[in-house]
């Protein structure tokens, strides 16, 4: 029995490998995730092992919240210094300081901040060369004022040496500085391409911190005391010092272990991402396994039924088809797990591009990226094979005398029943993970998305018909009777060409759902940039985080003949009414001149520096009144108290807003992270010069005009958009494959026809004319259906979002147009390998009767 | 009914002449030892507006010496002439287009697409050169074979009789210079098999078709003007204005 199955498949090794692909690109995901992941993780586990070797114990101050930007933590006075160094055990200890510096290139631009978001770190040079993670590579530390270190990255990448003068920028303004020396991360050029400043300890209290305090104070022990005892002592010895109530101290190695699961978390987004993208090529793949086997047991059904004639079991015939599944599975598995690793590398590579550079190392392979590959690769495969297994297992001897692969009616109302009910279960889930207030949405949206695709997958068969007679109609009118045969051809066998066109449909339903998405996020930002955006220019930071902007720009910016009126905006992230929140913060006296926030209570340019203005969704899902009391807990500062005396209705600028004054007494180290500005006579020439000079002196943030502002925010959704237009290119990529698989095997079932077309005067063009459209028929079929659930799917999600101040739908019909162009001609590539089949076929051949 | 058999404007040129012929036509598979000549230097002529019919045991090449006459397949030496055109010289794409306008073919089975009616099928091949059939002629041959009730059939729907009676249709429609039928009957039961084979020899006698027919059956090769007898890739032997007994006895002689 074995040597029959084994037979079969060498015969027809193309054949295998198409149905393997589909498995073979989702495991290759999965695999590669493992992979990187491992990769990364044990790059920066050994990194981490190092820098902290030497340091035994750190003093800091308690995590007032949990934040995905590093903040949250507020710092220790520096008079606990010698409280510490005088502790039991206690060798050496130091203060060190952490801030925002960006280094400024020959070319008067920024290092690494180009809104890639790698951080742009400024440290104080810690005299002591154990407790510090920066390694001297050239040069000597700073030991003057005006003194400074780089990272060897940075100074490879803007070409400075020791002794050069480098401009730098920090919350107080640019200045220049000597480079004395070049440093490394650790062992490594930098730290996932963040640049690093160390300045003189002097300096960087001032420039970076405010002084009198540290972000922490690293311990290094005494030979031969443990650092769990050093740790104690030190708790010891500060239990005594007053106002250490929010102080902690941690050991070394739990400081190390701190830092190699937060780098951990700061990944898994990508993990996360990467793993959906497996999940949808899985599910695709599936699809094709499905389809490939029913179309093989259809085949073969006088074969299996003839084997079941002379006395094979129905185990036998359920074994004899399993094994196939199981041999694909084992083969698609293997080879995507290989292509994984390759996967992993260029992911790296691809990281590296966007700016997170990670240092080198080999490729870790982790047992649980082979295991994995092979569970889901196997599981796949088999699950999808499993039914068209049993239906073969069920084909009865007699069909040996029958003519085979007949296709039975598919519109039975059990089909459409079961069908619709899946269906509207997963729009259920759906509606329920976007408009419950449950706390897993996002799984509930992602499993139902799935289980619509399974329901609308059931009702293929019963829609696919006169869905491709109708997509077909006019390609018979175009082409003649090349057109109506490949119309009849994507008609004749229904649940075929339904299972064909559903592996497409997920893939297009997934970039019909983004491209919709995003282009109503894209209008509604434009949108709420018209509507509540009065002022003429803007001073941008690039990227995410908290603005790089020195304040001084402010001023600077005012000076400039015909500007009226101007205000930075900062933002941090504080806990209010119990979560982790934006704060915004803005000049009151200004807000009316550059913004309509459209105030429904009080009168914001009034706010007190205790009054916070609130948008009136948020004040209402909090249940927020004039005049009630909201807490917000800075790190800093700990918890403060703010009256509401403002509400204002406008969406899109900010949920919560205090003035500047209630931003400095709580936040240290401020940057600006826009400066909104009105002239006189709105944008001119003369007036975009004067600025961008005054800009130009802060290199990174950019000067924008209210269009391009408008322009920079759409095209942020935009870039984003591309990374997954790359992944979900693979699933389509993966149904295309599906729809060649497909038409090859049922080129190979209609041989006799096809010889007879040729006999009678068809020419080969004609031919592959016909296969080629009838594969355009089925993409179009899959295309339509994806379409109709991706717009359904982006309306829900839009209107799920219309508080997020995603308030526009935005049907995209221009790129909706391009993608069923785009799958047209996919179609015809998907075609063009079983169209040269088709067409190769030797006459004689294919017209003798057995 | 004779009356509505006659073509409106004949596209044979002359009710006279050779059809097609061969000439020293040797189809040779393998080399060396495994040689077999399915024909061996064959020369033979089909007369215009005939019924030739073609005998001879298994593997005597009459399928073979068939299917090289209508292009199907390629001599290893030799000749075939269609009319005056050398097709055996031609590429495969002018090969396609003779088939297409200037051949007829039925077959012995899968002789139609499934997945087309039965009036599709039987304008099939004018479809394919983009020709609209003529409307008279058209209802000339179906009313001949009388399909009017079920042109909008598929083959599924049609019993086998119905289906080969459309796959003459087809073969008739573009008026083309020879019909190849081979084994037309073999399928069917006597009384369809009698059915179409009347309708060829109707077919020549009334309209001026040339048909070449391969068969196994004496009683089919009794619709024939003339029986020509293959064995072994030889013509051995031919029979003019044949009966079934005729045909019998000289399978007889040729047998033994």
């Amino acid at each position: 029995m074995w040597k029959v199955t084994l037979k079969g498949i060498w015969a027809k090794k193309v054949r295998f490998l198409l149905t393997g692909v589909a498995v073979i690109l989702g495991v290759a995901f999965v695999s590669g995730t493992f992979v990187l992941t491992a990769t990364i993780s044990s790059t920066f586990d050994k990194l981490f092992t190092e820098i902290y070797q030497n340091t035994d114990a750190v003093v800091r101050a308690k995590q007032t919240f949990d934040s995905n930007f590093g903040g949250g933590r507020g710092r220790v006075d520096a008079s606990l210094l010698p409280v510490v160094r005088g502790a039991t055990g206690v060798a050496q200890a130091d203060g060190s300081v952490q801030g925002l510096a960006v280094i400024v290139d020959k070319n008067d631009k920024a290092l690494g901040s180009n809104g890639r978001g790698a951080p742009t770190f400024g440290f104080a040079w810690i005299p002591d060369r154990d407790l510090s993670s920066l390694t001297l590579v050239d040069g000597h530390g700073p030991k003057k004022a005006d003194e400074i270190v780089i990272d060897k990255a940075s100074a490879d990448n803007a070409g400075y040496k020791v002794g050069d003068t480098v401009p730098v920028i920090t919350k107080a303004g640019r200045a220049d500085y000597q480079l004395s020396g070049i440093v490394k991360f650790g062992s490594s050029n930098s730290l996932l391409g963040a640049t690093i400043v160390a300045f003189a300890p002097e300096t960087a209290a001032k420039v970076l911190a405010t002084p009198g305090t540290f972000d922490a104070i690293n311990v290094k022990a005494d030979p031969g005391v443990s650092q769990v005892e050093v740790t104690r002592n030190i708790r010891a010895a500060l239990r005594d010092a007053p106002d250490t109530k929010n102080v902690e101290v941690i050991s070394g190695d739990k400081i190390t272990q701190e830092s190699q699961s937060n780098l951990k978390k700061n990944l898994s987004f990508f993990n996360t991402f990467l793993l959906v993208f497996a999940i949808v090529s899985l599910l695709v793949g599936s699809f094709i396994i499905f389809n490939t086997f029913s179309i093989i047991v259809a085949q073969r059904g006088r074969e299996l039924a003839l084997l079941r004639a002379i006395g094979a079991a129905r185990g036998q015939v359920l074994g004899s088809v399993m094994f196939e599944a199981v041999l694909v599975g084992i083969f698609a598995s293997a080879i995507g797990f290989v292509g994984g690793v390759f996967l992993a590398s260029g992911l790296k590579a691809l990281l590296g591009a966007i700016g997170v550079d990670i240092p080198a190392g080999g490729i870790v392979i982790p047992a649980s990226a082979v295991i994995w590959s092979f569970v889901t690769g196997m599981v796949v495969t088999i699950v999808a094979a499993l039914f068209p297994a049993l239906r073969a297992s069920r084909i009865p001897p007699i069909a040996a005398m029958r003519d085979v692969a007949i296709d039975r009616s598919n519109s039975s109302r059990t089909r459409i029943v079961l069908g619709l009910l899946v269906t509207l279960l997963g729009a259920g889930l759906l509606a329920l993970g976007l408009f419950g207030n449950g706390s897993n949405g996002l799984a509930q949206v992602g499993l139902g998305i799935g289980v619509v695709f399974l329901g609308v997958a059931v009702l293929g068969p019963t829609i696919a018909a006169p869905l491709s007679r109708v997509i077909g109609a006019p390609i018979r009118k175009m082409k003649g009777i090349t057109g109506a045969l490949a119309q009849e051809n994507a008609v004749r066998n229904p649940k075929r060409t339904s299972a064909t066109a559903a592996a497409l449909m997920i893939g297009v339903a997934l970039v019909g759902l983004i491209t919709i998405f995003a282009a109503s996020a894209r209008t509604s930002i434009s949108a709420s940039i018209d509507r509540s955006m009065k002022a003429d220019y803007v001073v941008n930071s690039s990227g995410f985080g908290t603005g790089t902007i020195p304040i001084v720009a402010e001023d600077k910016l005012r000076e400039v003949p015909n500007v009226e009126s101007v205000s930075g905006v900062r933002t941090t992230q504080a806990k209010i009414k119990g979560s982790v929140d934006f704060l915004w913060a803005a000049d009151p006296a200004k807000i009316n001149s550059l913004f309509d926030l459209q105030p429904t209570a009080g009168n914001i340019s009034k706010l007190s520096p205790t009054g916070i203005a609130i948008l009136d969704t948020v004040a209402s899902d909090n249940n927020l009144k004039m005049g009630d009391t909201v807490k917000v807990g800075f790190p800093s500062t700990g918890t403060q108290e703010f009256r509401v005396e403002s509400i204002f209705s406008q969406a899109g600028f900010a949920n919560w807003v205090v003035p500047l004054a209630a931003f400095d007494k709580n936040v240290p180290d401020q940057f600006d992270n826009q400066i909104y500005i009105k002239t006189s006579d709105g944008v001119t020439p003369e007036n975009t010069a004067a600025l961008k000079k005054v800009v130009a002196e802060f290199p990174g943030p950019k000067l924008e005009t209210r269009d391009q502002f408008k322009q920079t925010q759409v095209n942020q959704v935009n870039q984003l958009l591309n990374l997954i237009y790359v992944l979900l290119f693979f699933a389509i990529v993966i149904a295309l494959f599906g729809i060649a698989n497909t038409l090859g095997l049922s080129i190979i079932e209609r041989t006799h026809e096809l010889g007879l077309l040729r006999a009678v005067g068809m020419t080969r063009r004609q031919l592959r004319s016909s296969v080629r459209w009838e594969s355009v028929i089925i993409s179009l079929l899959g295309t339509f259906l994806g379409l109709v659930i991706g717009v359904l799917f982006a309306w829900a999600l839009v209107h799920a979002l219309a508080d997020q101040g995603i308030d526009q739908f935005s049907l995209a019909p221009v790129q909706l147009l391009v993608i069923v162009v785009l799958a047209g001609v996919f179609g015809v590539i998907a075609a063009i390998w079983p169209a040269r089949r088709a067409a190769r076929l030797d006459i004689l051949e294919s017209i003798r009767t057995e | 009914m004779a009356d509505t058999l006659t073509p409106p404007a004949p596209s044979a040129p002359a009710a006279t002449g050779i059809a097609a012929r061969a000439v020293g036509a040797s189809k040779i598979y393998g080399s060396g030892e495994a040689e077999v000549r399915a024909l061996d230097n064959i020369s033979v002529e089909f007369e215009r507006s005939k019924l030739t019919a073609i005998m001879g045991p298994s593997g005597s090449g009459k399928s073979t010496l068939l299917h090289c006459l209508a292009g199907l397949d390629r001599l290893t030496a030799g000749a075939i002439y269609l009319g005056d055109a050398e097709i055996s010289s031609m590429n495969e794409k002018q090969l396609t287009v003779i088939r297409r306008d200037k051949l007829g073919f039925i077959f012995q089975a899968y002789n139609l697409i499934p997945t087309l009616d039965a009036l599709e099928n039987m304008t099939l091949p004018m479809s394919l050169a983009g020709r609209k059939p003529d409307a008279e002629w058209l209802d000339t041959v179906v009313t001949t074979v009388r399909l009017g009730d079920r042109l909008k059939h598929r083959p599924s729907e049609l019993s086998g009789g119905q289906q080969q009676r459309v796959a003459v249709a087809r073969a008739l429609l573009s008026r083309p210079e020879i019909v190849f039928a081979d084994e037309p009957t073999g399928n069917l039961d006597s009384k369809s098999g009698a059915e179409i084979l009347t309708f060829m020899r109707k077919a020549v006698d009334e309209l001026g078709q040339t048909i070449v027919m391969v068969t196994h059956d004496p009683g089919a090769a009794a619709y024939a003007d003339r029986v020509v007898f293959l064995a072994d890739g030889h013509i051995v032997d031919e029979l003019a204005a044949p009966t079934a007994d005729s045909v019998l006895d000289k399978m007889r002689s040729l047998g033994g």
